[in-house]
């Protein structure tokens, strides 16, 4: 499996952490997204028309889109069938009603930190409000989620690709400009994200201490 | 000055605060760092790392120390004192670098603090002996006293139906009481900054189906924020707190006062508890009259002064943050000179003994990749402080324990935790020991490190073993319980004290201590027989005559040390740094 990776991409990332817990090894290509806008070049344009990243290559199948991957590699490699419950209606409805609302925390908070981050130039008042609304609906969630028992962002006692779609926007927000201290479920969440059993960082990713 | 300052506020709700978790709060623009430690503890401290000031609540919570992420400078529980410096393995870091704290109270489901707080905390009175429940905390971008006023425009019903009449108590310091037919609720106002605050309820005797009512409100209260919030934006943002932060901590910046000849005795302590902890050792849970004991460093001893006049060094037997209380433990010398038959048999629980501060003179690295801990008979104690510090960081090591029976392994339930860490040596004789100890220090590597405590022949001959094996000075740390050589005071000579500007003479029979406290020099010291390493000096010339058992060979053969209470000049003339 090849991955079209860039070290700083929080939606490459996803899927960096996805295999990793998955135990599954892969190869990488580094694509120049900035400053050589290389996602942008003819040969990138072929394998992904949108100019994103990121893309696997996988026994000749080509994939785009962060949660697309997530999808695929979860009903492919996890053997646990957790991860993307295929046989639970509910669960699987509620996983991809959260991946939805992983792209709207990409629209809103990766872009802000692409703003602060790589220049871009777009609204970035408009992107942190943004975000701040979906992170006040997602703390609410997780609050009430941990009223009923519950540690993960979709029912059940394992957590689902919802989870690893979600978790690295939110956990870079602040290079976007974008505090967490009024979302402390959403902290607490974080944390449990980062004790699942093969989790890996990045640039701006801290470990967390273990568990009690 | 602001008198709000002086109130208690909420600043997190009790199940913000799950174990080693940190939790990001404010109050008056000041930012905290709230963290649990795993004995239950609640710490509120100001959110940055006094070293580079890096936010602590993106550090780490191990439960009994919190360690910044930057350069990993650790604080302990309760004091948030450092404990560890990793940029300083081989040394304990100055009891004076503490970080800043604010005063904690649970209770309610809440933590509540306050930044300049004007007396106790007192639990607002409606809620006093009640059943409460703690509702989702709601932040609002909007000034405190704005949603203050708003707070009381809050309707509810006992039962989740439509909201009913509801009468409106304001009370001073932030907060409101709500009535409605028959239940009632307190809103507190958490003021985060000039221009943010936190909606904090309390239901007060609150029906049976909690969930309901925490999804009850957690709706109402969301709505009475998008009123606020639509309020404060038709007025004006107001400018943010500023708030000035001391570079350092007062102590830290000032001179330190001259240290006070003698063993010290600051601080008051009780009692708690005297037990037996193994066949003729007496165990002691110290606990303090009033104040917060000062930061444990794992190796660190206190003097204690006992009924009889008499002062002696005890190890301390803490894992890293117990900083409730002291544990001590006290071995009854068949040929006792006083101190530990007074220990034994005159003081009682209940008592209260004068202390000193600890003091960190056998510190432990956490750099080791193997940590060779070596014990025997009461030489255990400030190997369990340093074991369960190991312990506590998954850090390797082995704690081999020397002792005569079953009966006589001191602090059973600190050793049962140790697990496979601990390793027991159950009545050998010396040729045993040998072998014992040879096995233990077989295997030498870079970055292993070995400490011994014990009797002193037990001590050399591991310090022996050790160096025939390969282990390298440096990698040897001991500490004995009191030195045996027989000091010998025959020599005079001259000291040239280069910072006080003053050359005084030590004759035959008189120690250099003895000497720098009549001329009114304020030298620090404990066991004065030169075993503990309190009146260490630095000597700028001059060949010191070594007589103590603190400093190792290399240290001794450096020249640059001296144990100021029984070693001597070879030189007629010896220059130190005082």
């Amino acid at each position: 499996m090849k991955l079209y990776d860039y070290e700083l991409s929080g939606n490459c990332y996803k899927i960096r952490l996805f295999l990793s817990i998955l135990n599954k090894s892969f190869e990488t290509q580094t694509v120049d997204f900035y400053p050589g806008q290389e996602h942008k070049s003819p040969p990138m344009l072929a394998l992904n028309p949108l100019g994103q990243l990121p893309i696997i290559e996988d026994e000749g199948k080509v994939l785009r889109d962060a949660q697309a991957i997530l999808t695929y590699l979860a009903a492919k490699y996890d053997e646990t069938g957790e991860w993307y419950p295929l046989q639970d209606p509910d669960r699987l409805g509620e996983v991809a009603q959260w991946l939805a609302f992983a792209d709207g925390i990409t629209g809103t908070a990766s872009a802000a930190r692409l703003h602060d981050g790589l220049f871009y130039d777009l609204d970035v008042e408009a992107a942190r409000a943004g975000a701040h609304r979906l992170f006040r609906i997602l703390d609410e969630h997780l609050w009430f989620a941990e009223q009923a028992g519950q540690s993960w962002i979709c029912s059940g006692n394992h957590p689902t690709i919802a989870d690893i779609a979600c978790f690295p926007y939110v956990i870079l927000s602040e290079e976007g400009g974008i505090s967490r201290q009024d979302y402390p479920a959403i902290r607490r969440w974080c944390d449990r994200v980062k004790r699942i059993k093969g989790f890996i960082g990045m640039s701006g990713v801290f470990p967390t201490s273990a568990a009690a | 000055m602001n008198e709000n300052l002086q109130h208690w506020y909420p600043v997190a709700s009790s199940n913000d605060l799950p174990l080693r978790h940190v939790y990001q709060g404010q109050l008056w623009g000041r930012e905290l760092a709230v963290w649990r430690a795993d004995d239950g503890f609640v710490n509120v401290w100001e959110n940055r790392c006094l070293h580079r000031g890096v936010r602590l609540s993106i550090g780490l919570n191990e439960g009994r120390e919190l360690r910044c992420l930057y350069h990993g400078w650790r604080y302990a529980n309760r004091t948030a004192g450092c404990t560890y410096i990793p940029a300083h393995p081989a040394d304990a870091p100055a009891r004076t670098i503490c970080n800043n704290t604010y005063h904690a109270i649970e209770a309610h489901g809440l933590v509540w603090s306050s930044v300049e707080p004007m007396g106790d905390f007192a639990v607002p009175e409606a809620l006093e002996g009640q059943e409460t429940l703690a509702l989702r905390p709601i932040p609002v971008k909007a000034a405190p006293e704005l949603a203050l006023k708003h707070a009381a425009t809050y309707r509810f019903s006992a039962d989740g139906s439509a909201a009913n009449d509801t009468s409106v108590e304001a009370k001073e310091g932030g907060y409101v009481l709500l009535s409605a037919d028959g239940a009632q609720m307190m809103l507190f106002v958490q003021p985060i900054d000039a221009d943010r605050s936190v909606l904090r309820g309390v239901l007060i005797n609150p029906t049976e189906d909690h969930l309901a009512l925490l999804r009850y409100h957690n709706s109402g209260l969301s709505a009475l924020r998008d009123v606020i919030e639509s309020d404060a934006a038709k007025l004006p943002t107001p400018a943010a707190i500023e708030v000035s932060f001391s570079k350092v901590d007062a102590d830290l910046a000032a001179m330190p006062e001259r240290a006070k000849s003698g063993p010290k005795a600051e601080l008051r302590v009780t009692v708690a508890q005297k037990w037996l902890a193994s066949d003729g050792v007496m165990g002691f849970r110290l606990e303090s009259l009033n104040e917060q004991l000062p930061t444990v460093q794992p190796g660190a001893h206190i003097d204690v002064h006992m009924p009889n006049g008499m002062s002696r060094q005890y190890s301390l037997t803490n894992g890293p943050g117990e900083q409730d209380h002291y544990t001590i433990g006290v071995k009854l010398e068949p040929k006792s000179r006083g101190g530990s038959e007074c220990m034994h048999n005159a003081v009682q629980t209940g008592d209260v003994l004068a202390i000193s501060a600890p003091r960190a003179n056998f510190p432990l690295r956490r750099d080791a990749t193997q940590t060779v801990l070596v014990a025997g008979g009461i030489g255990i104690t400030p190997m369990l402080a340093m074991a369960q510090t190991l312990k506590a960081q998954n850090l390797p090591f082995q704690l081999h324990y020397f002792a005569q029976s079953e009966a006589h392994l001191s602090f059973r339930p600190i050793l049962d935790d140790l697990g496979e860490n601990l390793i027991t040596h159950l009545g050998l004789s010396p040729d045993e020991t040998g072998v014992a100890l040879r096995n233990a220090l077989a295997s030498y590597d870079y970055a292993h490190h070995l400490y011994i405590c014990g009797p002193g022949p037990m001590l050399e001959a591991t310090r022996k073993i050790a160096g025939d094996q390969g282990w390298p000075e440096e990698a040897v740390h001991f500490e004995y319980f009191k030195n045996v050589n027989t000091i010998d005071d025959s020599s005079s000579f001259e000291v040239a004290l280069a910072r006080s500007a003053l050359t005084l003479h030590v004759p035959a029979g008189k120690s250099i201590l003895d000497v720098l406290q009549e001329n009114g020099i304020e030298t620090p010291s404990s066991c004065e027989q030169g075993a503990c390493g309190t009146c260490l000096a630095t000597v700028i010339e001059g060949e010191p005559d070594h007589q103590d058992v603190y400093l190792s060979d290399s240290e001794k053969a450096s020249n640059s040390k001296i144990l100021t209470c029984v070693s001597r000049s070879k030189s007629k003339r010896l220059v130190l740094d005082i």
